[in-house]
Order: structure tokens, then sequence, then C-alpha cells
């Protein structure tokens, strides 16, 4: 069970059985049954989060446990071939539907242990209805093409019906004589598919026949098969509402030809379990529409016994205003939301009265500490790894599984090339195949998070804090035509895929901010992209005089490397601020970004050389000198506390454990020279150094939680 | 390594109803298969050949075999096999079928060597029987039953020899039956009580005869051999012993038969002044046990008698009678001149490579009545009660015995008597079946031939190469001719001279006493 993912026992887990097994009916990895959990009604499963949190490794990952033990299907709904119609193909007989339900109907045909391959009769022939509709007889080869793959759809490959596809080549024959004459198309193919179909040339007639007359159902077809296709093939051709209406029928048709293959005792006696469509990217258009169908079926109480597991990103589907069919489109408002750790043992799901509750949302949470040091642990087998260096990489990514997994690759391949720091395993080129050159690990990271333009505007926008910086920003460091407008869409964009919001930063994920920040650090040899955007902040701050703007300012004068102004205002203000406040501004601005050492003029000077733990550790204040009138004590011991906290909570360096027992002297002592609130300080003296060494972020410590809190 | 094919069992068989069930299936054919080949092959075990099977706890071979079967047993295999292609060579219906029953799985040397010559004596009658000028019916079919090698299994032998009486086997007689045994006198006694007739051979014990004491026990059973008594009447009537020259020695508490050697001998010289000396053999006569010692005791005695005592008559299996013979031999007074009497059993000794044949030579003579020898008839001295053309036939088909189509059947030795008295008992059988068939029919009723016994006599008597076989009314034969042998110092048997029950050879009607 090595391919298991790590943290993610809720879904694949056995015994007790995880959400998969009690939907699906099997293990995962094993062809053993397992008691369902839902009998009749069975919740479509979505899984939501932003990028990286390994929503798409989770669905490849139930492909590959159930593969061969029941049929699955796996598409994605951004794939290219669901974007549009292939050239020559015309739009009207072409939808990402019925693409993606062609695909998945071709996977769901693949071998399963013990059974024999699912034939599609229903929906071949409403597929090939729809697309008859855009065939004329001036494209012989395309028509050839398309019919034939859609008529193997119905091929059942047993080999007591000798080889693959000879029966599919026999009525594309047919179908191609009655195009030979000039006139209508759609009809006589109709008519020819349907005799195919019920003439008992098929490989397994019976069920084919009993196929052929499903479309008798069609409203207004009055029992007439041939006039339910030629009114779905309308339908389908007429766009809005009416495709929709069309395409209903045709996911109808697949659950209808899989519910087949399950019926009968003799069936069912072949098979394990329900089987299983995992469609990732559900809110593009293929996914959704697909999606939307089948809940809506669901509702109106058309049961099938397919288990959908969707990925989706971010939290909600959004009203589409991009949806065609006018009103159809839903927003999963009332659907079921749970966490992966809450469905692990059970969904607690029931369905309601609207379509939208039919789903069950599952967020992924952010991966544990612990299941970060597996991971590291087990890319890095027989690797010696700094200790914090697992800690520091959950503390980084935030728990990120994209994040942690690249990180530990780099980790792999760094580690012997001397890297030491996270900054360095981020910069350090990482091969994320054997067969592709080296890029550092930071670029590959942003290419999957941030894909698809405006990468270079969020670099900049990084450094903001919210919109207003942001639009200043955007006035002075970003194309004109970017404008206003681009940051609103930018900051839609980010919340619509799930990135979470916070305070003070306009990029709220901390590690998706940081690797922005790297970028924006090395956009230029000389970084002069990145202090001309701090620069700029500093000016747009520079206007305003509030204590927010100050500490703005100060945090970008650090980035810089100017540490002066920093503590000058740090030591000014201990004496008169309240002590909470006092060490928020601290943390804020100590969480400037630290691209190796900077001289004052924010160049590079020392190659790499991290001087913070030199000046946090005393080293350098013999050659400090306090300004004049000044408590040189309390200068130094401010200078060096917000070294060390610069130092321990730059995602982007371990930890260093000397530096965090210094930080808690000098806090200890700091609480001396303010004793009306001593315990503030003492308490932070006590849990800083611990949470910084174990990664955890460095919180503010709480009047009324100054005991017993550890 | 082992958990794969249980993985594979597990999640590619089981789980998989449909191949769940054809491997059910299939495993529920497989162990039906496993059983019945088990349950087969441990019938197969138990079998020997058909109708011939161990019985629990036995190595014998017992049963009926109606095959070429030799009951593992070399020395047969020619004549069973002779006897299974006269069988099969009759045509279905012609036949009525006789068994011949003996210890055919017994270990003994000397009851192999009486077995192997009844067993060639039956097929040549067989033979002479199907293949007469005349063609008389019904012809014979010879199937052979073993009882093992003691005859314990006598009961379920008998059953099925009635199956085979009732079935389209048509057996209508069973001859052989051997030595006086309790097991066969018991065989005996159950198979005419169920009204199957019974041709004994050498049989000779009294009490495995009808008529002792106005009784008949066994109704159907007719002899060859005349009873103890006659053959100890003949001995007397050979010998004469004055009362005062004998002495007896008999086994303690013995068998019939050699209760009715001692009780014959008794009768003979009441009041002899010398003492009786018994002894007291191991529970299986054919054992050697420590008899030897009682022997040498009995022989100190002898020798401690006046010489006057020359004669000693001994009622004893041939086991003892050879150890006692070994011990005369040894005896310390050698000038001392003995003449030993016995009985039929005196005829095993002529094969029994263990006798010491050294003691025939110092003043030792045993002579014993024989139930046939080759020579008895060669002089024709007499007109009645034998003939030598009897024994020409015989002879004349023992020597087309030896190659086909009539042989091969083996080396055969004719001076033990045991071939000529199992030829004369299937030929007495022969007799008596067809005398009871009804004209017209090819089978007697079994009731028919259990009567026709009595009949055996006068013009219809066989003429036998051991003698004149004339029935009384008790199926013994009447005043048969007893042959006296003297066992020679060489192994073998010197015809002396014979000997009458009656004193004198029959009349010439042969017609016994009422």
């Amino acid at each position: 069970m090595d391919r298991r993912l790590h943290g993610r026992g809720s879904l694949f887990d056995t015994d007790p059985p995880g959400l998969a097994a009690r939907l699906v009916g099997l293990r995962p990895y094993q062809l053993r049954s397992s008691p369902y959990e839902h009998d009749g009604d069975i919740p479509f499963v979505v899984f939501a989060g932003g990028r990286g949190l390994g929503k798409s490794a989770l669905l490849t990952e139930l492909r590959a446990a159930y593969q061969g033990h029941t049929p699955v299907a796996l598409i994605d709904g951004e794939e290219p071939q669901f974007a549009g119609p292939p050239p020559e193909r015309p739009g009207e007989a072409w939808s990402p539907l019925a693409q993606a339900l062609t695909t998945v109907a071709e996977q769901l045909a693949g071998p399963v242990k013990g059974a024999r391959r699912i034939s599609f009769p229903r929906l071949a022939s409403g597929l090939l209805a729809v697309a008859a509709g855009g065939w004329s007889d001036q494209d012989m080869p395309r028509m050839r093409q398309e019919a034939e793959r859609i008529l193997l759809l119905n091929d059942s490959r047993s080999f007591l019906d000798g080889f693959a596809g000879r029966w599919a080549t026999k009525v594309v024959a047919k179908l191609v004589a009655t195009m030979s004459h000039t006139g209508p198309v759609v009809e006589p193919i109709i008519e020819a598919t349907l005799e195919a179909f019920s003439e008992g040339i098929s490989p397994n007639h019976r069920r084919a026949r009993r196929a052929a007359t499903w479309y008798r159902g069609y409203p207004n077809a009055g029992g007439n098969p041939k006039l339910g296709l030629i009114l779905l093939s309308g339908h389908f051709r007429a766009d809005g509402g009416s495709r929709a209406h069309a395409e209903r029928h045709l996911v109808r048709a697949l659950l209808a030809d899989l519910d087949d293959a399950y019926a009968g005792i003799v069936q069912r006696s072949h098979r394990l379990g329900r089987p299983v469509v995992l469609v990732d990217n559900v809110h593009a258009p293929a996914g959704r529409n697909f999606m939307e169908c089948v809940l809506r079926d669901r509702t109106d109480g058309i049961r099938d016994q397919v288990v959908f597991f969707a990925a989706l990103r971010g939290y909600a589907l959004p009203n589409s205003p991009l949806r065609p069919s006018g009103g159809t489109s839903m927003a999963l408002r009332n659907a079921s939301r749970r966490t992966l750790t809450e469905v692990a043992r059970t969904t607690g799901w029931e369905p309601g009265a609207s379509p939208s509750s039919r789903a069950l949302l599952v967020s992924l949470p952010p991966l544990t500490p612990d299941d970060t040091l597996h991971i590291v642990g087990a890319v890095c087998r027989g690797l010696t790894l700094p200790p914090q260096l697992p800690h520091a990489t959950h503390r980084l990514t935030g728990g990120s599984p994209l994040g942690i997994a690249l990180l530990a690759e780099s980790a792999r391949q760094n580690l012997p090339r001397g890297a030491d720091s996270l900054g360095a395993l981020l910069t350090g080129e990482v091969a994320v195949r054997e067969d592709r050159d080296g890029r550092p690990a930071y670029q590959e990271l942003l290419d999957r998070l941030v894909p698809g333009g405006r990468l270079d505007e969020l670099t900049v926008l990084a450094t903001a804090h919210d919109r207003e910086s942001a639009l200043a920003l955007a006035r002075d460091r970003l194309p004109d035509g970017f404008g206003a407008a681009g940051v609103l869409r930018l900051e839609e964009q980010l919340s619509e895929e799930g990135w979470p919001a916070a305070a003070g930063q306009f990029v709220g994920d901390p590690f998706l901010r940081a690797l922005l920040l790297l970028r924006l650090h090395h956009l230029d040899a000389d970084h002069a992209e990145w202090r001309a955007a701090h620069r700029a902040l500093i000016d747009h701050y520079g206007e305003r005089d509030t204590t927010d703007a100050a500490r703005y300012r100060l945090h970008h004068d650090l980035a810089l490397g100017t540490v002066e102004f920093a503590v000058t205002h740090l030591r000014d203000s201990f004496p008169e601020t309240d002590v909470g406040q006092w060490l928020s501004s601290l943390l804020f601005i100590a969480s400037a970004p630290y691209y190796h050492a900077h001289d004052p003029e924010g160049r590079d000077f020392d190659g790499g050389h991290d001087h913070r733990t030199a000046v946090a550790l005393g080293h350098t204040d013999a050659a400090q000198q306090a300004p004049e009138g000044v408590d040189t004590v309390l200068h130094l011991r401010v200078r060096r506390l917000l070294h060390a906290v610069w130092q321990l909570t730059d995602p982007l360096v371990l930890p260093d454990p000397q530096v965090a027992d210094r930080m808690r002297f000098d806090l200890e002592q700091l609480s001396n020279l303010r004793p009306e609130t001593t315990a503030l300080l003492w308490r932070a003296s006590r849990d800083w150094p611990s949470d910084a060494l174990a990664g955890r972020p460095l919180r503010i410590p709480r009047d009324d939680e100054d005991r017993g809190h550890g | 390594m082992a958990a794969r094919p249980w993985r594979w069992l597990r999640e590619d068989v089981w789980e998989i109803r449909f191949r769940r069930y054809v491997a059910l299936l299939l495993a529920a054919t497989l162990v039906a298969a496993a059983v019945w080949g088990g349950l087969r092959l441990a019938r197969e075990d138990r079998s020997c050949a058909t109708g011939v099977a161990h019985p629990k706890g036995s190595g014998d071979c017992v049963g009926v075999s109606t095959t070429a079967y030799d009951f593992g047993q070399p020395r047969f295999t020619a004549t069973a096999r002779a006897i299974d292609r006269e069988n099969h060579r009759l045509k279905p219906g012609s036949y009525v079928t006789v068994a011949l029953l003996l210890p055919f799985t017994t270990s003994a040397p000397a009851s192999l060597n009486d077995t192997l010559h009844e067993l060639q004596g039956a097929y040549l009658a067989q033979y002479q029987a199907n293949h007469g000028s005349t063609g008389e019916f019904p012809q014979v079919r010879l199937v052979l039953a073993n009882a093992g090698a003691d005859g314990t299994y006598w009961p379920r032998v008998v059953d099925r020899l009635e199956e085979m009486s009732k079935g389209p086997d048509r057996l209508r007689a069973v001859t052989g039956i051997g030595q006086s045994t309790d097991n066969n006198k018991k065989a005996v006694r159950e198979l005419t009580r169920r009204g199957i007739p019974v041709i004994g051979s050498s049989i000779t014990a009294d009490d495995l005869a009808n008529g002792q004491g106005g009784k008949d026990p066994f109704p159907g059973l007719a002899r060859v051999a005349p009873t103890n008594t006659d053959e100890a009447r003949a001995l007397a009537s050979f010998a004469k012993p004055a009362a005062d020259k004998a002495l007896l020695v008999y086994d303690k508490p013995g068998d019939p038969y050699t209760r009715t050697l001692q009780d014959s001998f008794k009768r003979l010289m009441p009041g002899s002044p010398n003492p009786e000396q018994p002894f007291t053999p191991p529970a299986d006569r054919t054992q050697e046990g420590t008899t030897s010692n009682q022997f040498r005791q009995i022989t100190q005695l002898l020798c401690s008698t006046p010489k006057s005592t020359n004669t000693v008559l001994f009622a004893g299996r041939h086991t003892q009678l050879r150890q006692f013979i070994n011990e005369l031999g040894q005896r310390g007074c050698m000038d001392h001149r003995f003449t030993l009497l016995t009985g039929d059993e005196g005829s095993y000794l002529t094969g029994d490579s263990k006798l010491d044949r050294k003691a025939l030579t110092g003043n030792l003579s045993v002579r014993y009545t024989a139930l046939a020898h080759p020579d008895a008839w060669r002089k024709g001295t007499v007109a009645t009660g034998g003939s030598a053309s009897d024994t020409a036939t015989l002879d004349e088909l023992v020597a087309r015995g030896k190659q086909a189509p009539v042989g091969p059947i083996g080396p055969i030795d004719l001076d033990d008597g045991q071939l000529i008295v199992a030829y004369d008992a299937l030929r007495l059988a022969v007799q008596g079946l067809r005398e009871a068939t009804p004209s017209g029919a090819t089978t007697p009723p079994l009731a028919d031939v259990v009567n026709e016994w009595a009949f055996i006599k006068g013009q219809q008597r066989v003429n036998g190469a051991s003698g004149w076989i004339c029935l009384d009314v008790h199926g013994n034969p009447y005043d048969k001719a007893v042959p006296i042998v003297e066992l020679t110092p060489s192994g073998g048997a010197r015809f002396v001279r014979i000997a009458w029950p009656e004193g004198k050879p029959p009349a010439a009607a042969c017609l016994p006493r009422a």
C-alpha cells in the first residue's frame, strides 16, 4: 500500500471502511466487497479546495484504487478536448458534455476482473443521432471516424463475438450507404442505426433491441424511438435550453446503460460494487453540465447506481454567467458540507428537495505536520535530513500537498548538493520527471498554483496588503491597461480558486505569497523590480500617518534590508504602547521577506550569508552604537529581538535553536521593563521559542491566556 | 508468498459471485470425486479378485472366485487358469456350478500340496464330465471357495454360496472341504442346513458324517473317503493287533478326527495292559510347539515296554506324527522293533521335508491308511470294490493334463491320493447332479440333489479311481477300499495292500447293509 496518499485515510481506509469503500462497496486496491452506507440515494461527492490541495491526485488515486475491479472513468473538465469542438466539426453537433459522455463511456468499458465489457447501446444511439446533425456527404472520412468511435461503445467485445469492432464497421458501412443520396441526413442515419440495433446483427442483440426502444420515452416521441431520436438530435442542435434538455437525456442514457449492465442475477453475480465516475475540475463546463444533469435526474427520482467523485476548485460553485442555457445553472448552495475527516466513518448525508442537496461537498484539509514528516521521510529515504526540515516545510507550505511533495522532491535532489534552507530548496532546480530538465522549484510550484497568465501581475501585487495598496501598486508598477479592473479581477479569481483571504495581505495564503515574493525577488539580476515594488509601497504608506501605515512602511523597509527604522520604532514605542500591540507590530514588521543579505541599498553583498543569526545572538552588539540619549541596553535588546523573530518566523529558513533560546532570554528581560504587563511578555518568552522551533506560527498571547497555555 | 494464492482465491474467485459458485461447484465435484475415489480405493484395497476380498483384520483373500484368480499362490495358477478356460467354454444355461471349498490361502506346505492336488483332481473330473462322449447334461462349472487358511470365514463363504445357489450361477453342490476341522464342520453343517449338497473328498472324521448314532446331522452330505471308524476297522483288519502288543498314543483333547481314531483304536484293544499315552499339542495343530518334548518321554516309555509290544497306534495329526516319528528315530532302544499304525494323516508326511527319514531305517515302519493310492489296483487282485481300468482312465487324463487342451495344470503327484479322491468326489457330484436332473431339464432342483445320494449304489455306483463308491443311506461310502501304505525312507509311500472295513471286498452288487 505504498501508493496510498498520505493524510487521506478518511477516504481510502478499508477497516473500518472509509468514504470510498462505503460508497463504492469495494475496498480500495482490493477486490473485496464492503458494506454500503447509502442503499438507495447516493451522494454526488464533490471534493472542494484550492489549488495544490491534492484533489486531482485524490481522483487519480481513486482511479488507481478501483481500476480493474469495477468500471472507472476519470475526466478532467479542463482538458483541451472539452474546450471546443475539433476542427471541421460544427459546433451545433458538439458539446463539452457530449464529448465528456463519450470519454466516460469509453473508460467505463475498460476491462474489469470477472465481468464482461459494458456496452452502451442507448448512449451510442443518442450520440449518433446528435453527431449526425453535423454530418454531410461532403466529409465522409470524418463521419466514418466519428460514427465508428460512437458505435464501439456498443461493442461488448466478448470472445464469442469475434473480433472487436467488426460489428461497428458493418454498421458504419450501412450508415455510409444511407448518406449517398442528398437530402436530410439525420433521419436516414437514425433509421439505419435503429435498424442495426434491432435487427439482431448486433453482438448482443437482445439487449440492444431493448435499448433501441429506450427513446420511445422521449417527450413527444409518442412511443416511437425513431421520432425520439430525431427530436433529441433537433433539440441538441437548437442550442440553448433545449440542448440542455437533450443533454440530460444523453446522461440518462449513459446511466441507464450502466444500470442495465448491473441488472439481473447473472450480471450481478459477475460484478462487485458500483461503477465509479471521477470528474476533475467539475466547475468547467463539461463537468458542471454533467453534474447538473445527474443531480437533477436524481432529484426527479430517476435513480442510478453510479458513484460520482468530483473535484471543485474553490469551495462553492459560483452562479455562472457563462452558462448559456439560461437559468439552469446551480451553485451547490444546498449541498451538505463536510470536511474529509468528518466523513471518515459516516457522511450523515440526507438528500433534500433541491438538486444541489444531492451533492456532498467535502473540503480537503491541509496535511498535518505528521503527514509532512511521513512524506518527506518517504521521498528522502536514505538521506540525512536537518531535524527541523519537515516541520519547517509544513510551516512554509501550510500543509499543501503539492508544496510538500515538491519540496520533498527538491530536498531529495538538492540536499546532497549542499542546500541547507527552504529558500535554497525553493530556488534549487528540481526535475519533476526524469526526462525533464530541472527548473527552480518555486517556478514549478507557481506554474501549477497560478496557471494561465496574470502571474506577473500577481507577483507584483503579492507585496500589497489590501485592495488600496494593490491599486496604488498597480498604478505605479503595472501596465496601464491592467488598472483597477485587473486588480479586482485578480482578487476575485483568488477567492474563486479557494485561496484564503488574510487581513493585511493582498495574497492571503502565506505559501503562495512566499512563492510570489521569491519570484519577484528573482525577476531580474539586480532585484530592481523587487526594490521598486517595495519602494512604491513605502511611498504609498509614507503618505499616511497611522500606526498601521507605519507598520507597513517599516515592513517594507525591512524587506529592503533597512533595519534601523524598525529598531527605532519598536524601541521608542515599547515603553508606551500596549504590549500586545507592540508584539503584534514586532511580528508583522519581522514577517518581511528576507532574501539573502542586502546592503543598505538593498543589494546582495555577501553571497547569501544570513547575518540575522549573528545579530540576534548579540555578536554584533559591540560594533553597534545606540543613538544619543537612547537606552543602549533596550536598543540592543530590541534589535536582537527583531532579528531573532525575523529569523525564526522566516518560512524560508530553518529555525535556529540558539536564536530561539536567545529570544527567550531577551523577551524575559523585556518583561522586566514593563512590570504591569509582565505576564504577556513572559508568556511570549515561553511560547515563542517552542512554537518557532516546531514550525508553528507565533501568536500574540492574550491577557486571559497567560496561564495554563502551553 | 503464501499470501498470493490466498489473495487470489479470496479476491479473484470468492468475491465475484459467479466465480464463487463455479468454484464451489467445482470444489464439490472434486470432493465428491475424491470421496468416491477414496471409497472405491478403500474397497479396492479389500478386494483380491472378483468375489474375493480381505475380511477386516485378515490378510486372507476370502470368498468365492469365479475367475482365474489363484489366491496369490503361484502353484495354483496353471490349474486356476485351466478351470477358468473350461468355465468360459460353457454355454450359458448349459451348466450348473459346483464350488470347490478348500483352504486355498493356507501357508503350510503340506496343506498347500494337498490343496493343489485336490484342485487338479477336481479340474480333471470337471474336464472329463464336460467332455464325455455322450454329451450328458448338465455340464459343470467349477468355482473356487476359500474360507481362509483355517476356515475362520466360513459364514461369509456359506452366505455367498447360498446366494449363488439361488441366482443365475445355479450352484448345486459344494465339494472339497478338506480336513475335518471344527470350522469345516460348522461350514458343512450350515451348508447342508441351507439345503446345499456337500461332497466331502478327504474328510474322514466320524462326527463329520451322517449316520453316527443313527442321526443325520448333515442332510445332503456325501463322502468319498471312508469314516475314521471304517478306516480304523480296515486298519484293524489289516493289522489284527493283539491287545497286549499295542500301545495307544493319542491327542488330548484332540479334534473330531483324532477322537474318532482314538475311539476306534480303543474299541480294538479292550483291556490292553499297556497304558494309553496322551500328548497335548498347540491349539493350532500345524504348529510345532513343544510337543516334541512330550514325545521323547513317550519314546522312553515305549522302550521300557516288553519286546512283545511292537505296535503303536497313533491318534494324532500329521505334524505331531512327524515329531513322534523323529523322536522314535532317536529312541534308546533301536533294537526294539515297532510298527506305527495311524490314519490318513500319515499321507502328509510323504512331502514333509522336516521328517527325519533315517528314523524309518531303524527298525521302525510307519503304516497308515491312505485315502487312495495310485498302485492300489495295478495288480488287479480283487474282482470287486475297484478296478485297474478305473485307475487307467484317470492316468490317461493325468497324462493329457500336462499340456493343452486339457492342461497344463502344473506338476502332478498322485502318491498322496488327494488328487484321486478329489477327482472321485467331483465325479460323485456329477453323477448325483445328472441323476437328479429330470429328463428334458438342464438343471436339477437342489432338493433332488440332496436326496440323490441314497441312490448312488448298485449299478449307479461310481467306479472311482480310489475304488467303488456305493453310498449308504447316510451318504457314507460302503466298504470303501482302504489302501494301507508304508512310508519309505526315500519320502514316498509304498503301497502295502488294500484293507476293507468289512474285512473283505464288497459284493458285486455293492449294496450297503441297511
